[in-house]
């Protein structure tokens, strides 16, 4: 056994004057998104370490629950979540934030449940991202591609209005939160504005939605898109009462599957890029790893790890799904092999809960938010350059 | 016999003719010459004078001659003169004779004998005699005083010379025994009359250095006196144990028991024993060494020394002189460092027909020296051996013989004296101390069956322990558990009960650790220091007290967490390791499906796991959320980090600490660091408790003040809460009193009020446009009780001074002293918050709320609190006002005549406190108004102190009374010093101080109040 010291964070970014809540790598560029508890909204340099520019993104009472940039969403677009019931989605312009939102959604939404981007099992795309992550035209020739797509989606969803049937989902950009009913889920269409889709759906009868309510509000959501699914989304929601569902949005009246692998709310769920599993971690002391089936529409458990102090706020898997990490109430980042459960590091850095954790598209860089208003990025087990 | 007795008579008549003539021939002389023949005439008759001694004149030699000559004839041969000599003696020639040599020849003539002739005529009369007649004879004279015109100087001399001469130098005693023993064999009829005369000589003998006078010879003061008389008396002893034949022996042994009660009967027992105890203990040790240590009780009391002694001390028949020789004994036996074997066949042999015999003396070892009498703890060991036990020890531990009735009675008698309260209140504790080792010793050697068959011991042993537990004396609490744990190896051998954590072994002190405090008496300062620092452990010591099945509970709870701790123990190793073997299975298509992502496992080899908590922890920043935490009692660790984080946050003072004082106090008060600490570490999580309660008294003293007060008397709480709250008080005021802060000086003075913590102290004149400043003298208080104070005066305009310094640099702006003043004692603004309310409702009894009952701990910790609250508020005006109260309050006989010396030692503090803290010109003023209340207080303190040192049992009550009378003996004389300068300087202003003065003048100096000086640290 190796009796290595854990190592240190390679960069500290500071600026932040109040925790920072969630952080997001940008999906291409060497760019980092942080958002605080104050309701302002960095933008760092990954290279640089150095924070590009600041914006107030969601007013300084409520604060910025999440923020998230991802390939389908664009390359010049991310997306913030304020604890003021809105969603908004902001033009990045030189390293800056637009001055106005490009969109709000409001969502009325006053939880504590970080809303979800797609997931897609894109392969290619991690692939192209892992080898040709220096060059940056390359995935700008893929970013205009997929907002072209978006307007195409757009335009079929309002046509149709009917999601369920649409099989060319890769071009759409959704969002999943909790809704203005904390238990229920809504997915929301980010090109329009409008929402979709709540889970359960709402029914002439109602008796779906009592089981439902009393799982107590939704604390964790995420929305993927497997491949065996045909393009149609799926959401993993996680209850407070520690139970988690796997919908599929083509029968938004009951769930695909229902299991209970915490004891206390589930605060944090992910979903492996290949769709087939993920992590899940809450408010106890257990983390889960799990395996999805989605031709039996099953959710199994596949490793329970016990932490010896409960709490975990954020995980989150790397792209090339080898390691997996946690942030930590204990103040500290855990990392684990994803694929066998053992626990690689722990890393003391943080002198406060951790809130979030990310790991860049290229699976160089990790970084953690935390309440002590830093984020630290690290450098663990860097993937060895393809042959 | 008719004839004999006629023989007898005519020798007795020619006697008394040969010194009828000497007599006149003496009173008619002349000359020295005509003195001595006439002597010579008498003693010729009676002793084998042999005139070739005397080398002196020529006409004495013949004088002498011719005497010779005529007296030859009448006594010639030896018998005749042993006749002579017995007739002489018994008769009343000797007597008669005697009186005249004493007085006439001693006062006029005989310091013109030669010294020959002094030696070899004069002396014999008394030297050769039977010593029983002379000293007879000799003793009246030697304080005789009578004016028939001699020379008394002279005469008394004469008769010490001969005293000395006769009972000392010539071994007088062992004479005498040998002359009893003849008459004694001579006659028995007159046994009975033998008896009387033996005794009325012991008497005389007694008493001679108590008749000789101041100037007497060294020899005769009783020190040397009685120590010759004593060496004799055991050579005496001596002699009769080695020849065992003489039938007079009984009566010899009885003259000498005599003579040693009457020597303790006149306090030298000491001296007596310092003789006879070496003595014995010498035989002893030839005796035990003799028979290398196999010791039957056949041995000694077939060895005639033994029987010697037994029957000696048979004689002494006064018990106060058994007991005094007793006592004696012991404390020689200690300092001779007698081993138990050793000591108990010497005591043995002294003493135990007496114990026997004498149900008086049997008392005397059983009652008196275990209850009454304190001996070192190996002397108690001994007395227990030989009166309890009653039988010879082993080596070096108790033994204990076949009959244990003794035991029992003694061990029932010593236990329901132990167990009661009052004679914790009422005995000084060295004597405590000493009883609870008598018990202790006595229990070591009781079995369980033997327990069982006394009737209440195990009840009172009981009830002893539990309420010395509760007494806030170290000491006291720790003879419990002593005692405790004697009682539970009585109990069950194999389980002993171990009260206290501080000892483990099974030896006891018995001793306390008292020896060496007995030392020196400790000063006044070094006692109050010590009730200072008792504050700090006591409240933690009400819980320590707790119950001993807790603590055992608490021992199996700790091992336990050990072992839990190490199964759990969040770091280890190993476990990762096994977890990878028994993951081993999946590890190869992990491999494979890694080598298809073109990585290796090596890649993912894990860092060093190793993970603490130490930096973990919610860190409280606010205190609301410190109060929520508190107040979630079954988190542990909540409570715990608010605990330790809440000083801090007070101390930062913050807006809301003023909302939140109250509720942070209470909650404070509320939570348990027992519960929430691991074993051992109580005491820190305890010490920051009671931190942050100071830091939020003396942040916002009044806000919290409150909460403390009403809940220092409501039922919610317990003893160690208020004690806690009581000591957290003292500190918070001695915080406030000392408190340092510097503070920018405002130059213009306040606008209405000017408060006392105003830079500027209030005495001084106001109008000042430089400050004043207080010149520092060296030498106590009262030696400059006017404090002189100055100040610079500001130059006249268009006056301008040269520069006289140089400096390297430039001043750095911010240390400039006029800027910042020092701001001293914050106390005095409080100090009523402080202490009336916990004054008011001290004496009421309510549900859980009895300070002058049961919670005297509280009573004694208010009042010292109190105490330390005068101090902090010394000299300052407030002082004057809250003294008045507080000594109502200690006036009350409840709390100053309280039977529990914790009590009485915090009134003591208090009003010393008191008499330090009163400002002399207060008390002047109060004088001068008339106001007679404050006097008539300080005057009790004075009669109290007094009375205090007079009778009070406790050693440290005794010495704080003395140092509180000191204070107010230099109290008083402050106050007559500034009433005499008031006197004179109001007395020619207003005339009706004028009048009122003198009267009041003359009340103070009977009441003789006192003053304090600051610099008298308590």
């Amino acid at each position: 056994m190796s009796k290595r010291p854990p190592p240190d964070p390679v960069a500290v970014l500071r600026g932040h004057r109040h925790s920072v809540m969630d952080v997001s790598f940008h999906p291409s560029k060497s760019l980092l998104f942080t958002g605080s508890a104050d309701g302002e909204l960095r933008v760092w340099d990954t290279l640089q370490h150095r924070a590009v520019s600041s914006a107030c993104a969601h007013s300084r009472a409520h604060g910025v629950l999440a923020v998230a940039a991802s390939p389908w969403l664009g390359e010049n677009k991310i997306i913030s979540q304020g604890r003021d019931g809105t969603v908004k989605c902001w033009d990045i312009e030189d390293g800056g934030l637009s001055r106005d939102p490009l969109l709000i959604l409001n969502t009325s939404a006053y939880h504590f449940c970080n809303f979800s981007l797609v997931k897609k099992p894109t392969t290619s795309l991690i692939k192209d991202a892992g080898v040709q992550s220096e060059d940056s035209n390359e995935p700008d020739a893929g970013d205009t591609r997929d907002v072209q797509s978006t307007d195409e989606s757009e335009r079929s969803v309002d046509d149709s209005g009917l999601l369920q049937g649409r099989d060319h989902a890769e071009g759409t950009t959704y969002v999943a939160v909790a809704g203005q009913q904390p238990s229920e889920v809504e997915i929301w269409d980010l090109n329009t504005g409008d929402k979709i889709i709540q889970l359960p759906q709402a029914s002439p009868d109602n008796s779906p939605n009592d089981s439902t309510k009393a799982r107590g509000m939704c604390m964790a959501v995420q929305l993927f898109c497997p491949p065996e699914s045909q393009g149609f989304l799926h959401v993993l929601a996680g209850y407070e009462d520690g139970s988690t569902l796997l919908w599929d949005i083509r029968n938004a009246m009951i769930p695909l599957t229902s299991v209970k692998f915490h004891s206390e709310p589930v605060l944090s769920l992910s979903v492996a890029s290949s769709c087939d599993g993920g992590i899940s971690a809450g408010a106890d002391d257990k983390i889960v790893m799990y395996n999805l089936n989605h031709s039996t529409g099953s959710c199994t458990m596949r490793k329970e790890i016990t932490l010896e102090r409960p709490g975990v706020s954020g995980t989150s898997i790397r792209p090339d799904g080898k390691i997996a990490a946690t942030a930590g109430w204990d103040h500290r980042v855990r990392v684990y092999n994803y694929r066998k459960g053992n626990a690689l590091a722990i890393l003391k850095y943080h002198r406060a809960t951790c809130n979030a954790v990310s790991y860049s598209p290229d699976c160089e860089l990790m970084a953690s938010a935390s309440d002590d208003a830093t984020v630290a990025l690290w450098k663990l087990y860097p993937p060895q350059k393809s042959l | 016999m008719a004839e004999a007795t006629k023989q007898e008579r005519n020798l007795q008549k020619i006697l008394l003719e040969k010194v009828a003539e000497a007599i006149y021939a003496i009173a008619d002389a002349k000359h020295v010459d005509q003195v001595i023949p006439s002597i010579h005439s008498v003693a010729v008759l009676l002793f084998p004078v042999d005139p070739s001694l005397f080398s002196g004149t020529f006409e004495l030699t013949f004088c002498i001659w011719s005497a010779t000559q005529v007296c030859s004839s009448v006594a010639s041969s030896v018998d005749d003169r042993n006749d002579w000599l017995e007739t002489f003696y018994r008769g009343v020639a000797f007597p008669t004779f005697a009186r005249v040599l004493l007085l006439d020849v001693a006062s006029d003539w005989l310091s013109c004998f030669p010294i020959s002739v002094k030696k070899h005529l004069y002396d014999v009369f008394f030297l050769d005699g039977p010593v029983i007649e002379v000293v007879q004879v000799l003793v009246p004279f030697l304080h005789r005083v009578e004016n028939g015109g001699f020379d008394t100087n002279s005469v008394q001399t004469n008769v010490e010379r001969l005293l000395i001469l006769c009972l000392l130098e010539n071994a007088g005693l062992i004479k005498i025994t040998k002359e009893i023993g003849d008459s004694y064999q001579g006659d028995i009829s007159r046994n009975g009359s033998l008896k009387s005369l033996l005794s009325r000589l012991s008497q005389i003998l007694t008493s001679i250095p108590d008749k000789a006078r101041l100037k007497s010879p060294p020899l005769l003061s009783s020190h040397l006196y009685f120590k010759h008389i004593t060496d004799q008396l055991l050579q005496i002893l001596d002699d009769r144990a080695s020849c065992t034949e003489a039938n007079s022996t009984v009566i010899v042994l009885s003259f000498v028991g005599e003579i040693f009660s009457r020597i303790c009967r006149r306090g030298l027992s000491d001296l007596l024993l310092s003789r006879v105890t070496p003595h014995v203990l010498a035989h002893v040790r030839r005796l035990l060494n003799s028979k290398m240590g196999s010791i039957e009780m056949e041995t000694f009391q077939l060895d005639p020394t033994p029987q010697i002694w037994s029957k000696t001390m048979k004689a002494v028949t006064d018990p106060y002189a058994v007991e005094k020789m007793a006592e004696q004994v012991l404390h020689q036996l200690y300092a001779e460092h007698a081993s138990d074997v050793e000591a108990f066949w010497t005591i043995w042999t002294l003493f135990h027909r007496n114990v026997i015999h004498q149900a008086s003396v049997r008392s005397i070892f059983v009652d008196k020296f275990l209850l009454w009498k304190v001996f070192p703890i190996r002397c108690l060991r001994w007395i227990l051996q030989f009166s309890v036990l009653e039988c010879p020890p082993l080596t070096n531990t108790l033994a204990k013989g076949d009959v244990v009735q003794g035991l029992l009675e003694t061990t029932q008698r010593l236990a329901s004296v132990w167990s009661k309260g009052e004679f914790l209140q009422s005995v000084p504790f060295e004597q405590q101390a000493y009883i609870t080792a008598a018990l202790g010793l006595c229990l070591e050697n009781m079995s369980r069956e033997e327990l069982d068959r006394t009737k209440d011991v195990m009840h009172s042993i009981l009830q002893g322990v539990s309420c010395r537990l509760e007494n806030p004396g170290d000491l006291v609490r720790k003879m419990a558990s002593s005692i405790a744990f004697m009682f539970s190896k009585v109990i069950d051998p194999k389980n002993p009960l171990y009260l206290d954590d501080s000892f483990t072994g099974n030896a006891i002190d018995w001793e306390f650790g008292l020896q060496t405090a007995v030392g020196g008496v400790p000063s006044v300062t070094n006692t109050m220091e010590s009730e200072d620092g008792e504050t700090k452990t006591s409240a933690s010591l009400t819980e320590v007290n707790g119950s001993s099945r807790r603590d055992k509970e608490k021992k199996n709870r700790k091992s336990k967490n050990i072992s839990d701790f190490v199964l759990a123990d969040p770091d280890e190793i190993v476990d990762l390791a096994t977890l990878n073997c028994e993951t081993e299975s999946d590890k190869d298509d992990d491999n494979a499906s890694v080598s298809s992502d073109n990585s290796s496992v090596t890649s993912l080899e894990p860092y060093d796991l190793l993970d603490d908590d130490k930096d973990l922890g919610k860190q409280f920043t606010h205190l609301v959320d410190v109060v929520g935490a508190l107040r979630k009692t079954d988190d542990v660790d909540g409570v715990e980090k608010a605990i330790f984080v809440a000083e801090k946050l007070v101390r930062a003072s913050p807006d809301e600490l003023t909302h939140i004082a109250g509720d942070l106090a209470r909650t404070l008060i509320q939570v348990r660091c027992s519960d929430i600490t691991i074993e051992g570490e109580e005491d820190s999580a305890e010490e920051k408790r009671q931190r942050a309660l100071i830091a939020l008294l003396v942040t916002r003293p009044f806000e919290s003040l409150e909460t403390l007060n009403s809940s220092l008397y409501s039922p919610n709480v317990d003893v160690s809460q208020r004690i806690m709250i009581l000591d957290v008080m003292a500190e918070a005021a001695r915080e406030l009193a000392n408190s340092k802060t510097l503070k920018p000086k405002d130059d213009s003075r306040g606008p209405l009020i000017s408060s006392i913590s105003d830079p500027q102290p209030w005495y001084l004149p106001s109008n000042a446009s430089t400050p004043w400043k207080k010149v520092s003298e060296t030498g106590s208080f009262h030696l400059n009780w006017a404090n002189r104070f100055e100040r610079e005066l500001q130059s006249k305009p268009g006056q301008t001074k040269k520069g006289k310094s140089r400096r390297w640099s430039l001043k750095p702006a911010d240390r400039d002293q006029n800027s910042t003043d020092w701001s001293q004692n914050r106390f005095p603004l409080y100090a009523a918050a402080f202490m009336l309310p916990a004054m008011k409702e001290f004496d009421k009894k309510r549900h859980g709320v009895d300070l002058l009952g049961r919670d005297f701990i509280v009573l004694g910790k208010l009042v010292h609190m109190l105490g330390v609250c005068m101090q902090c508020a010394s000299m300052h005006p407030e002082a004057s006002v809250l003294a008045i109260s507080l000594l109502d309050m200690l006036q009350r006989r409840e709390v100053c005549n309280h039977p529990e010396a914790y009590v009485r030692r915090a009134v003591l503090f208090a009003a010393s406190s008191v008499l330090v803290a009163l400002n002399p010109s207060y008390i002047v003023s109060t004088l001068v108004e008339g106001n007679l209340d404050l006097s008539r207080a300080l005057e009790w303190i004075r009669t109290w102190a007094l009375q205090i040192a007079d009778s009070d049992i406790d050693r440290d009550c005794y010495t704080m009374a003395l140092s509180c009378l000191q204070l107010h003996a230099e109290m008083a004389l402050q106050t007559s010093r500034a009433l005499e300068s008031t006197g004179g300087s109001s007395g020619s202003s207003t005339g009706s101080v004028n009048i009122s003065l003198p009267s009041v003048i003359s009340k103070l100096t009977s009441i003789n109040i006192k003053l304090p000086s600051s610099n008298v640290h308590l």
